[in-house]
């Protein structure tokens, strides 16, 4: 084997054409290491795979270490191939058609490593069409063309852009293996979207969203490779949010009432006052952001809504047609409310199961104390479906990660599809990948649904799209 | 001096208030809180029960408001402070109370004499007097005007638990009854069961039962498995293990935090359950330790059931009440000075399962004070469901005090009157229990059996299973959890 050099990506921001750009990359590619890159459609991981063949104009930033010989198979590189095929044939002069170049050339002309080529051949079995013209060939024929004209380029480095897409079983499962005898002599980059056909030799994970390279995840690191399973199939699973159940309703509220009306409201204890004098009005589907620092009372404000604040009874609160105070118990409130909060969290410390917990939103219970309906138990299994947990239903809520319970709460929260879904701080205590989950899971909710949000952050980079009002607390006054 | 109400019945309606209770169904509580809609509960007392229950009523729906002795409004005592800063209303007795259609008694069981005295002429015509617990009515024999409504609503819990698991959407056990001399409307029944409604009571059973029954069976099982037996045990387990040269601080944290973690077995599966966590050579010694420990301590269990039936415990205990609290005052200071209290627990890890292992006798200790505590209940005529959620029921929730500052704690939270009967207890359990303890080595009780042999016969071991599997505790304990767990899904 011989020495080989680290690839460096410092900060690099590459530009492809005016409507995209990867931005900030910052990547180490061991020698020893195989990757693959994953992320949705859009994010980025072509690009960023391009990258390592040579693709893009540099903005900023450093990229070094790349091997003289790169052998790449994408989409790209495919198409660009049989565009170049096409031209050849426009430019021909001749008034004899054209057949354009067949496989035996593409293959064996300047090849580096015919020997290889000719074993790949009869591995992929393509005899039959050595002779035929390159830019006749199906998709999957000239793929597999692509494929043994990259691995007998003799590369230093190989970039495989979704190279399993379209091989039938066999074949694929013939590549795979051909790909696992060439782990020590040549690192791999794969771009690939199906967890199941992430190859055993793989070492890391480079998840790629927005033309940024967000997390990167060892293979040998089992929950975050779990999460990161999660996240992909959050973002880019087809299940929308699970409808509510028609037969528990939550009652109709008149559209042209606000959802919420503080007046002048204000917490007070002994002699300090948290807030006062505080006016707000939600009205139906409006989304709003609370923000705040430390102490300024933004979750007191909130439980003056929840009716979880004592104080709801001495101000002057408007609440889904209710005058607070006025004979309506908390339970008649809290049907139009989902809510998420750590303290939530810290209080739901049951050890019942995942699919309970999401039924126990129709109940707005902590714990599941109520009989449900079958309806109500296929909903929250839809809503398993849509988090990627549909196999772990009746495992004990307790039990799950810090991130998985919050996701989990925020489906209790939404499974009724309330008026008003209160999200104070969810993303709070959680790491980068569980951010993204949880982020992933509210706007799937919020482009989906009615519901008006309230999202309590301070992080400016959790913000959420979609969200148009603003209300800010200040810090507390020391005295009235 | 008081009249104990009891003790002026016939033994036939004795033994018929005795044996009052049942289980009642979701179904009969389908109205709700309607019975008190729009009706103005005023609560006596601003503590423990009386600021809970008072959270939830509003919660509820209804209309709660506080009425406290001048001192506390004046002084700004704490209770003013619970009230006020909840954003209750807060008057005085004559403020408040004219205006009640249901007054809740929620002050101390000692005061309730002088309270029910002054705040009764001040109660309009045919309202509603409710208790907690029925010590006045019963042990004082408190008469109550004719044209009132007398009833209780007692939540089996600390009034933290009381608010805690109806945030949650649940509740605790509950037990009412309408005392029979005062239900001149016939509405009491109505009553009670809305104002365990109010409370959330009802979502996790409610026993409908009688002020004796209730009185003669909560007092039984407080001075002797509840608190009693965990005092009386934490004193002898600590000092025979330093006697035996177990390190201080271990012993110190096995005692303070293996009742707690021992008893929480009991909420899952009872007696058998605690039991079948410890291997079975060391489940057939526990059994053969609280085989023992019941025929020593049986005459015990006798002596306080008889005592609070035919009203002596009650009559000295009011001794020392108007005596200043000598005793209860001489007994807590004298609690605060034992070795186990003193000594802070050790920062050691010790494991849910260690617990088990080395707290041998802390098990045949619970499974015996249960058992004697059931056993003479019943047999006094207490009513199994009764004799369970007030021995083995609430056995966890107490040990969760212990866990939390000792023995301190378990007597602050508890009332006096517990408190009271837990010190008698203990000081005629210590003696009792002297000469068994010569007996006892570590194996037992801090350092685990010895691990080279962990055979047993098998016959033995079926015997043991048997007879744990058949105590009458565990029959009514099934059924009841069963309840609980059809309400509440999680445990
Ligand atoms: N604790 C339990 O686990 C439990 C469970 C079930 C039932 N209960 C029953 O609930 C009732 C209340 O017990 P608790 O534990 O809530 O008591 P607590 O916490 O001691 O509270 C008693 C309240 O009554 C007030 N008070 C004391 N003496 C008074 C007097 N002479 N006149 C007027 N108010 C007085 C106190 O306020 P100020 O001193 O500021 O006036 C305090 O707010 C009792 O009947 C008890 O048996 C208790």
């Amino acid at each position: 084997m011989t020495t080989r050099r680290p690839i460096h990506l410092e900060a690099l921001t590459i530009q492809f054409d005016e409507r995209f750009q990867l931005n900030n990359i910052n990547w180490q590619i061991e020698p020893e290491q195989h990757w693959v890159i994953t992320g949705t459609n859009g994010a980025g991981k072509s690009a960023l795979a391009a990258v390592l063949a040579g693709a893009g104009e540099r903005v900023s930033g450093s990229l070094s270490g790349l091997p003289a010989r790169v052998g790449v198979v994408s989409f790209e590189a495919q198409a660009e191939l049989i565009e170049a095929e096409r031209k050849k044939d426009d430019a021909d002069i001749l008034d004899v058609i054209s057949e354009g170049t067949p496989v035996h050339e593409m293959l064996f002309k300047d090849c580096a490593d015919p020997a290889t080529a000719r074993d790949l051949v009869a591995r992929f079995k393509l005899e039959y069409l050595l002779d035929r013209a390159f830019r006749k060939l199906s998709t999957g024929e000239s793929r597999k063309v692509m494929l043994i004209r990259a691995l007998s380029s003799n590369p230093e480095l190989l970039v495989l852009d979704e190279p399993f897409d379209g091989l039938d079983v066999d074949t694929l499962s013939m590549l795979q293996a051909y790909l696992a005898t060439l782990i020590e002599t040549v690192p791999m980059v794969l771009v690939l979207n199906r967890f199941d056909e992430f190859p055993d030799f793989i070492t890391d994970i480079a998840y790629v969203n927005q033309g940024e390279l967000q997390l990167q995840v060892k293979r040998d690191d089992p929950k975050a490779y779990a999460e990161l399973y999660q996240l992909l199939h959050l973002k880019t699973t087809q299940l929308a949010v699970p409808p509510a159940d028609p037969e528990t309703a939550i009652p109709a509220l008149d559209p042209a009432q606000p959802l919420v009306h503080l007046n002048g409201v204000s917490i007070k204890y002994d002699d300090k006052a948290l807030f006062s004098d505080l006016d707000w009005t939600i009205n139906p589907n409006q989304h709003w952001q609370l923000s705040g620092p430390n102490g300024s009372g933004k979750t007191g404000l909130l439980s003056l809504i929840t009716g979880d604040h004592p104080q709801c009874y001495v101000n002057d609160i408007f609440v889904f047609g209710f005058k607070r105070g006025s004979g309506e118990s908390i339970w008649q409130i809290k049907q139009f409310i989902g809510y998420v909060s750590s303290a939530l969290q810290w209080e739901y410390r049951v050890g019942t199961s995942l699919r309970n917990v999401i039924i126990s939103g129709f109940y707005d219970s902590i714990g599941l104390y109520s009989k449900y309906s079958d309806r109500q138990r296929q909903i929250a299994d839809q809503w398993l479906a849509l988090l990627g947990m549909s196999h772990r239903a009746d495992q004990p809520f307790n039990k799950l990660s810090y991130g998985d319970q919050r996701l989990l709460l925020i489906a209790r929260a939404m499974v009724k599809h309330p008026p008003l879904l209160i999200l104070d701080e969810p993303c709070l205590g959680l790491d980068d990948m569980n951010r993204q989950l949880v982020l992933a899971l509210i706007e799937k909710i919020c482009a989906g649904t009615e519901t008006a949000v309230i999202y309590v952050n301070h992080h400016p980079e959790d913000r959420i799209e979609g969200i148009e009002n603003y209300l800010a607390l200040n810090a507390p006054t020391p005295t009235q | 001096m008081p009249n104990n109400y009891f003790n002026t019945l016939p033994l036939r309606e004795q033994l018929e208030q005795l044996a009052k209770c049942r289980f009642m169904d979701i179904s009969e509580f389908s109205d709700g809180v309607s019975a008190l809609k729009g009706k103005k509960m005023v609560i006596i007392g601003c503590g423990a029960q009386g600021l809970n229950q008072g959270l939830n009523l509003r919660d509820s729906g209804l209309d709660v408001s506080y009425a406290l002795r001048q001192a506390a409004i004046t002084e700004k005592r704490q209770s003013w402070k619970n009230a006020s800063e909840n954003g209750f209303t807060v008057g005085t007795y004559e403020e408040l109370v004219p205006t009640a259609d249901i007054v809740l008694n929620l002050t101390p069981d000692k005061q309730h004499t002088s309270v029910v005295t002054a705040v009764m002429p001040l109660m309009k015509q045919g309202a509603c007097l409710s208790y907690s617990h029925g010590f006045n009515i019963v042990e004082e024999g408190m008469k109550v005007r004719e044209d009132l409504t007398v009833i209780m609503v007692a939540p089996k819990c600390p009034g933290s638990e009381v608010r805690a698991e109806y945030v949650r959407g649940f509740g605790v056990p509950t037990l009412i009854a309408v005392h029979e001399d005062n239900d001149p409307k016939g509405e009491g029944l109505a009553l009670a069961k809305a104002y365990a409604v109010g409370t959330g009571g009802h979502k996790a059973g409610v026993l409908m039962s009688s002020f004796i029954a209730e009185v003669k069976s909560d007092l039984m099982g407080e001075q002797t498995i509840l608190c009693g037996m965990l005092q009386t045990g934490s004193l002898l387990c600590f000092d025979k293990m330093i006697e035996e040269g177990v390190d201080a601080g271990y012993a110190s944290k096995l005692i303070q935090f293996g009742w707690e973690t021992v008893t929480e077995a009991l909420k899952y599966g009872g007696v058998t359950n605690m039991l079948d966590r410890l291997s079975n050579p060391a489940k057939i010694k526990a059994f053969d330790l609280s085989e023992e420990l019941k025929v020593i301590m049986r005459p015990l269990y006798n002596k306080h059931q008889d005592d609070i039936i035919d009203g002596t415990f009650s009559r000295t205990m009011m001794e020392d009440w108007a005596n200043d609290d000598k005793n209860l005052l001489g007994w807590r200071a004298e609690t605060a000075e034992t070795a186990f209290e003193k000594t802070p627990a050790g920062d050691v890890e010790i494991s849910e399962q260690e617990y088990f292992d080395h707290g041998i006798l802390m098990v045949a200790m619970v499974k015996a004070g249960v058992e004697l505590a059931f056993e003479t209940m019943t047999a006094a005529g207490i009513v199994a469901d009764s004799a369970y959620y007030e021995s083995l029921h609430e056995t966890p929730l107490i040990a969760n005090t212990i866990a939390r500052k000792k023995l301190y704690e378990m007597n602050a939270t508890i009332s006096d009157t517990a408190e009271y009967g837990c010190y008698l207890y203990n000081h005629a359990c210590l003696p009792l229990l002297a000469d068994f303890m010569k007996g006892i080595k570590t194996d037992v009780i801090g350092r685990g059996l010895p691990v080279d042999d962990n055979g047993v016969d098998n016959a033995r071991l079926i015997e043991v299973n048997t007879a744990l599997r058949s105590h009458p505790v565990e029959a009514i304990g099934a059924v009841l959890r069963g309840h609980m767990a059809d309400m509440k899904k999680i445990v």
